[in-house]
Parts: structure tokens; sequence; C-alpha cells
């Protein structure tokens, strides 16, 4: 239980990684990233998580009952709009391939045809 | 290079990362017992500082307020970019009715759909006002309530028809929003500094505990925020929904090869 | 007004103006936006240049929300984050506001179709470089970083031509791929020292060092940093992107934006990790070694391009490589000429890119072989070009000349020295072979550039030419200066990096040239006199040994595939490379 947090980060991270390099499809790699992507999530969560607290919200609460550390889960919401945004920057320019060049394979884009 | 190549080294990455992120994993503080002095400074002083109950935003809104800042730029750029990227050489027209794909036939729109999506889109969109109204005292604030707000578009989309949908929802009132918001963030940054304090300074009256304008300048940057993310998911939504238009207006550049 | 209040509004008066743009966007007419942002980013250049100077004195330290370290009544704990201006980040910055603003004026009227979504994006790229320089909050850093890379997304892939949108496409996946695990560093660094602040961390640091966590946080920083600052094996997507953005946005990319990442590791290595032994090695060797590899790969396939911006971009990832190894000394030479390497190579490869853009807008190509003779009426353009060439070659004249000088000798070795001049030298030669090529009509017979990729482009053909050399010409000019005046700030500036205390020894950067100044221009000149009076080979032992000397640009031009898919894999080798080394130490 202990590094279970770390060990799910570090896979997820490892299997998009390998989606992204053995992909066909521009937008299966765009979810690649985003798995990638939760990795992180999982990473930052995990570190701020501490046992028998509760979440640092005080409104039921007093303060100064136990609390998870807020800090991370700021950084992990600025990491979610950071996702959203490349995200949909991605799609966008995925869209505007699709109808220059008709398809959206990977292994088959790449700038400058090569002169033989 | 062939797949069997990457995979090949990517394998041998692997190889010697494995036993690298197993040393990591094996020495990072025990889960669950974090060292976090920042946090517990933050969940101690925040309440008695600046008088809210939400810590993520008291975090988020004005003790790592220039992040939040050039986090929601960085939304304000991206949605620029797309907008640019997905306008293209079709510019800014509007159609006369939505595109279709040929040999589908379009049905009709059902008088349940568009009752229910009427419902829908106004309780979506006043369910995100409310959780940006409540940002400074329980979960919520001016991103994922401007995010709820954003998506009751959808909504108007689908029960009202293309058509009317983009008489409702119009990109320089979205483009006005999503600028005022950004605006508005960074005048509540300039404004202290004018005054002699440091940026983005808690000048404001912090309000009483609990209540819904609690926490100061907190509340005016919840505010800003939201307009932002309203203004600017809203636009997203408005330029990938224009792709589904007819694409008669959308030129490719002639490119020539060698 | 003090220094202290000034410093957020480096940050705050491109990210107001940018919001203020958006909101108006519809009503404003054309030219508005180009003026304001030309205006904007001189006031930047006089706001950061100023602050250079105050700080001489001491770092300009202001804290965001008034949150200063004694503001949580906990010793050690710093809540808020601040900005620190020490004179090299600040006149770093300045350069940046610097080459924008000529950018703003090479773009005047380039972009009018889309209703200053380009100056937004523009003025949003520059706010976070801006940043990216003064902060001392690691989450900053990051945000900064981040809010830099999807502006320059956006702007590469604008041309909206099938290339521009594969190399965007290269560009983006590879930087989110570097930015995620700069997150994770971000996280096992705060996990480990509990604080995101450079000076709470690095205190924290000296007390646990060496852990591997913290070894962990600094390698996945550091690749995204590499990853920017298009190091081997992280570099490929520098090519792709850098030939086919818009040449205002080459201009900012080479110009200053890769040398950020270089910018951001010094800081780093000096400000948080000088305690740990362990990162401390990894950089001195480790880094090094990557340098020396960036520099010769760089140019090596620069002298095998065709397509000029190509050229150009892996030009700069040989600089880059050279810059490396600058960084890597963390000594007050090495620093010293860092910095007038930056400025002087930024002016040097953004006056090259413009005349690239020029030769686009009126030429409609930058394949040196297509436009061979093209070029002649262009003559003064020509003179611009083969000045920039001998500069990169290594004329021994003005900051970039100087600037070598002092990172070849804090490299300690005449053997790295002399593989630092030969890549330069190729740089230099194959501009030299463009120019020559282009302008005069001076050509030998084709080597092992024809087989490299290329295609055709146009750029808004409309500008008068004038505007667009003028730019191009006072980078030049300034390149050349000599480095009297500037030599002893920069000296002062190198040593307050590296010891806040001003414990460092001051270096005095100087151009005096003697006989041996002169090697690296020969060099330079020496290839390029090979390439201009090469002939077709016609003998069995000609040809043969035309195909081996074809092999290995074959064989790099072979892994430079151009698919994304080939560069994640070698960004995942160069992540166990930099694992591997910390492991065998």
């Amino acid at each position: 239980m202990n590094i279970l947090a770390w060990c799910v980060a570090a896979w997820l991270f490892g299997i998009g990684v390998y989606g992204i390099v053995t992909s066909r499809h521009y937008v299966h790699l765009i979810g690649c990233l985003s798995v990638c992507q939760s990795a992180t999530y999982v990473l930052l969560l995990g570190i701020g998580f501490r046992w028998h607290a509760g979440p640092p919200i005080f409104y039921d609460h007093p303060p100064g009952t136990p609390a998870v550390d807020p800090v991370v889960q700021a950084l992990v919401l600025t990491d979610i709009v950071v996702g959203a945004t490349v995200t949909a920057l991605l799609l966008a320019i995925a869209l505007q391939m699709q109808k220059r060049r008709g398809t959206l394979d990977p292994q088959h884009l790449r700038p400058f045809r090569q002169q033989k | 290079m062939n797949t069997p190549a990457r995979i090949l080294l990517l394998a041998i990455a692997l190889v010697v990362l494995a036993p690298a992120a197993a040393s990591l994993i094996l020495a990072m503080p025990a889960f669950g017992h974090p060292l976090s002095h920042y946090g517990m400074a933050v969940n101690a002083l925040a309440p008695h500082l600046r008088n809210v109950s939400n810590m993520v935003a008291a975090v988020n809104f004005d003790i790592r307020g220039i992040d939040t800042l050039g986090e929601e730029c960085m939304l304000l750029a991206a949605v620029t970019g797309t907008v640019m990227l997905l306008r293209g050489h079709r510019g800014e027209g509007m159609g006369e009715h939505a595109g279709g794909v040929p040999g589908r036939k379009q049905a009709p729109r059902s008088d349940a759909t568009v009752l229910l999506c009427r419902f829908m889109a106004t309780a979506l969109f006043l369910f995100g006002i409310y959780m940006v109204l409540h940002g400074t005292v329980t979960p919520g604030g001016g991103f994922q309530g401007g995010v709820i707000a954003a998506s009751s578009f959808m909504l108007l989309y689908l029960g009202e028809g293309y058509a009317a949908w983009r008489r409702i929802v119009r990109g320089p009132v979205l483009d006005v929003l999503e600028g005022s918001g950004a605006l508005a963030y960074a005048l509540a940054a300039a404004l202290p500094l004018a005054g002699g304090y440091a940026a983005l300074q808690n000048v404001l009256p912090l309000g009483t505990w609990k209540d819904l304008f609690s926490g100061g300048l907190m509340v005016a940057v919840n505010y800003a925020v939201a307009f932002a993310v309203i203004g600017g998911f809203g636009m997203l939504l408005l330029e990938f929904m224009e792709e589904t238009r007819a694409p008669e207006n959308d030129p490719v550049p002639d490119e020539e090869n060698e | 007004m003090s220094p202290v209040q000034l410093l957020p509004v480096a940050v705050l008066l491109p990210l107001g103006l940018a919001a203020l743009l958006l909101a108006v966007a519809h009503w404003l007419p054309p030219r508005v936006a180009d003026a304001a942002s030309v205006l904007a980013s001189l006031i930047l250049v006089a706001l950061c240049g100023w602050l250079a100077v105050q700080a001489l004195h001491g770092p300009v330290v202001h804290w965001f929300g008034g949150w200063t370290p004694v503001a949580s009544g906990r010793p050690g704990v710093v809540l808020g984050i601040g900005f620190s201006a020490d004179p090299m980040s600040a006149i770093i910055a300045a350069f940046c506001a610097l080459l924008f603003a000529l950018s703003f004026i090479f773009a005047w009227g380039y972009f009018d179709k889309i209703h200053a979504h380009f100056h937004v994006l523009m003025l949003l790229f520059m706010a976070a470089m801006i940043g990216f320089c003064l902060t001392r909050d690691l989450f900053n850093l990051f945000v900064w970083f981040e809010l830099m890379s999807i502006a320059a997304f956006a702007l590469t892939a604008y041309p909206l031509g099938s290339s521009a949108l594969e190399g965007a496409l290269n560009f983006t996946v590879t930087n989110a791929l570097a930015s995620f695990l700069m997150l994770a560093g971000v996280g096992l660094l705060y996990a480990r020292t509990g604080s995101l602040d450079f000076l709470a961390m690095a205190k924290a640091i000296a007390r646990i060092a060496p852990d591997p966590v913290i070894a962990g946080g600094f390698v996945l920083v550091a690749t995204a940093l590499l990853t920017k600052a298009a190091i081997v094996p992280f570099h490929m997507w520098l090519a792709d992107a850098h030939a086919v953005a818009p040449t205002p946005v080459s201009v900012i990319f080479s110009g200053i934006m890769v040398g950020l990442g270089l910018f951001g590791i010094l800081k780093l290595t000096t400000q948080v990790f000088a305690a740990d032994a362990q990162v401390m090695a990894l950089v001195h060797e480790g880094l090094f070694a990557l340098g020396i590899a960036t520099a010769l790969t760089g140019g090596l396939m620069a002298w095998a391009q065709r397509h000029l911006k190509r050229l150009l971009a892996f030009s700069t990832i040989s600089h880059l490589g050279i810059m490396l190894t600058a960084v890597a000394a963390v000594s007050a030479t090495g620093t010293t000429g860092l910095l007038l390497y930056l400025i002087g190579h930024g002016l040097v490869k953004g006056a090259l890119f413009m005349i690239a853009g020029i030769l686009l807008a009126r030429r409609d190509s930058v394949d040196e072989l297509a436009l061979y003779r093209e070029g002649r009426a262009l003559w003064p353009v020509g003179v611009v070009m083969a000045v920039a060439g001998l500069l990169l070659g290594g004329l021994p004249a003005g900051s970039l000349y100087a600037a070598s000088d002092l990172i070849h000798e804090s490299a300690h070795s005449v053997a790295v020295m002399f593989v630092l001049v030969f890549a330069a030298s190729l740089t230099g030669a194959a501009v030299l072979r463009a120019a020559c090529r282009i302008f005069a009509g001076w050509s030998g017979t084709p080597g092992v550039e024809v087989t490299a990729p290329t295609e055709r482009g146009r750029e808004q053909p409309d500008r008068p030419l004038w505007l667009m050399l003028l730019p191009c010409a006072l980078m030049i000019g300034v390149a050349v200066l000599p480095v009297d005046s500037v030599a002893p700030f920069a000296g002062r500036a190198a040593a307050l990096l590296l010891r806040p205390n001003g414990q460092a020894p001051i270096v005095i950067a100087s151009d005096h040239v003697t006989l041996g100044s002169f090697f690296a221009l020969a060099m330079t000149l020496a290839i390029l006199a090979g390439a201009l009076m090469r002939e077709r080979p016609t003998g069995r032992i000609a040809r043969r040994a035309a195909r081996t000397e074809r092999l290995p640009f074959d064989a790099l031009q072979f892994l430079h595939s151009g698919l994304v898919t080939d560069y994640v894999a070698w960004m995942a080798v160069g992540v166990a490379l930099l694992a591997g080394f910390l492991g065998l130490r």
C-alpha cells in the first residue's frame, strides 16, 4: 500500500508513452498524451495525501481538523487546465491535418516529403 | 524507423529506467505521511488571515495568485490559437444551417428534446454560476463553475439547432468576456501595486467567515476567472461546432510540390 | 517608483495588453495592434534594462500578494511566490523584449487577416519568457514554461499548410510530453523538500542530499528544459518546427526561446542544486558530453541541408550544444561566455531568419539550389547574410567571438575546443555556401545536400524591402560591436548569478585578436572552398569517395525521420541516458 500510488503513476506514464510510440491514429495519440498526464495527477495527489485527514475545506469542520495538502490540489487544478488547453490545440491541428492530407496516421505524416 | 525498431529502442530505454524508477519509488516519502510544511502552514494560517473556508481557493487565488493568472493566460493562448487554426481560411462568417453528411438523413428535432434541453441548459448554467459564487466557501470556484456553465452551451446547440444557437451565442461577445476576464485579473494585480502595496495583495475588506463574499480580493479574482473560462470554453465549443457546417468556404491553401 | 514596485510590471504589462487586445479585437483598426505591441516591447526593454542595472547592488525581490517569507511566522516555510531579478536574468529578459520589438517591426502588416490574434499570442509569449527569467518559484517557472510552449505551438501551426501542421504536431507532442515530465519532477522535489521556493529548496537539499528522489526530480525537470533547448537526443522537433513557422516567430524561437531552456538549467543548478554532489556531477560531466554530441550533430546536419530555414534550425542546435558546455562548467568564465553567446547568437540567428523571410516573400522559396543566382538583385541582403555567416564561423569581431573565446577557455581541453570550433565552422560555412549560391552565383557541384528534405513556400509578399531589411541589419550591426563597454557588466552579472553574496570571480570578456583567433575563420573558409570548388565525381575512386562521404550524412538524415513516434522513442532513450549516468556514479 505504501508504494501503490507511485507504481500506478509510473505504470500510467509508461503505458501512455508505449501508446504514443506505437500509435496509428493521431486522435489515439492525443488520448495517450492524456493518459501520461493522468500519471502526473496521481503522483501529485498521492504526494499530498494524509491518512485519516479530510478535505481542506473548513465549512462543516472547524479549522484545525486534520486536512490533506491544499497546495498540491491547486497544482493539479493548474495541470488540468494545461491538459485541456493542449488537447484542444492538438485536436484543432489534427482536424486541419485531416482536411489537408486525408489521413491521420503518424507513421505517414512527416514535414517535407523526402527528396530522392 | 519501422515499429519493431522503435519498440526495441523503447525496450532498451526501459531496461535502464526500470531499476532507476524502482529505486526512486522505494526512496519516496511514505504514502500518507507527507512532509508538506507548506500545506500545513496554509491550513493553519489561511482561515484566520483571509477569512475563507476553502483552502484550495485561498492557495489558487491569493497565496499563489500569480500562478493562476499565468494559467488563465494559458487558457487565453490556447483558445486564441485554436480559433486561429480552425477559422483558418474559412473566415468568421456564420452559415444558414449546419452541415450534413452526404447520404445520411437528418431527423427533425423532437419536442421532448427541445423542452428537456431548454430546462437542462438553464439549470446547468445556473448551477455553474452557483459554483462560481461559492468559490471561496465550499468546493468550487471560477474554473470549475465556469466550465460547467460553458458546457450548457452544448445543450443549447442540441435543443435549439444551429441557426438559433448562432444567434444566441456570438463570437465577439465571447471574445469580450474572455478578454475582460483576463484583463480584470491583471488589473486586480496591478491596482494594489499602484496603491503602494505588493502586486495582487488582498487590500479589500475580508468579509465574515463562511459568508458568500468572504475573502476580499479573492472574490473579484474568482469572478474574473469565471468570465474568462466561460468565454474561453464557449469560444472553443463555437469553433469546433462551426466545423460541422458545410465547409464550402474553406479553401485549402495551394501547396506546390517539388 | 522603486525597482521593487516596478518589477511585476514586466509581466503584468504584456499580459494586460494581450487581454485588452483580445477583448477589443473585433473593433480595432488594423495597425493599432502592431503599434501597441511595438510600444509595449520597447517599454519592457527599458524597464528590464533599468532593473538589470539596479540589481547590480543586490537582487530586486518582489513577493506577490505581500506573502513575504516572514508572513508565515514559521521559519523555513515560504508561503508566497517571489520574483527575484538579478542582473543576468533581467538583461536576458530585456533581450527577449528587444527581439520581440524587432520581430513586430518585421511583421508589420504580415498578419492582417486575423484580428490581432497574432499579437495576442506573441504578447503572451513575451510575458511568459520574461516571467520565466524573473521567477524564484519552481511551479511558477513551470507555469511560464507552459505558457511559452502553448503560445509557440499555436504560432507554429499558423501557416496551415500540410508541413506547418505536421511540424506543429511534432513540436506539440514532444514538448507536451516534456512538460508532463517537468511537472512530475516538480512534484517529486516538493515531496522531498516541502517547499517550492528556490532558496528554501536549496536549504532543504543541502540537508538531505544525496537522495534518489532529489536526483530523480532534477533529471525530470532537466529533461524538459533540455527538450526546450533542443539537446541531443531531445532535439529533433526543432528542425521541423523552425522550418515551417512564420518567419517572425522563427526569429523568436531561434533567437531566445531555445536559449531560455539552457538558462533555466543554469539557474536551477546554481540556485537550487548547488549543494547536491550527485546532481552537480551529472551536470559537469553528463551535460558536458551531451553538449559536445549536440554541437557535432547539429553542425553535420546543418551542412547537409538545402532548405535554408532547416539549415538555420540545425545550426541553432549546434550552437546550443556549444552553449551547453558552458552551462555544464558552472564557472564564472562559462557563465559570462554563456550570457554574451546567448545575446550574440540570438542577434545573428534572428537576422538570418529574417533574411530567409525576405527570400520567402520576394522569391517564394528558401531552397538554396532552387534559388541559384535568383538573389542577385537583392545584393544588400546578400551582404548581411555573408557577414552573419562569417560571424557564426568565427570572425574575430563582436560579442559572438568574445563569447566563444570564453567558452573554449571554460572547456579546459584542447580536443573539446577543436570539436566546438569544427561544429561552429560547419554552420558558418553552410550559411556562406547558401549565400554564395543565392546571391553571387558561385557554386560547385552540389554535395550531400541534394537529398535533403525541402519544399517551396510563400509568405506575405507586399511588405517593403527596407522595412524587412532594417531590423536585420540593425541586429548584425549590434552583434559586431566591440564588447568593451558591456564586458564589465557581463562579468559582474555572471558573478552575481553564481554567488549572490558577491564572492565569485569576475571575468572580463575581450575581443582581443591574436593570430590564433583566425583559426576558426580559416577552418570555415576552407570548408566553404571545398564546397565551392567541388566537381562532379567522374573517376571510380572519386565516385567511391563521394559515396563514403554520403554515408554518415544519410544515416543522420534517416534518424531525423520526421515521425513524432520516433522522436518520443529517442526522448525515452535520453531520459534513460541521464538516469543511467546517475546510476553509474
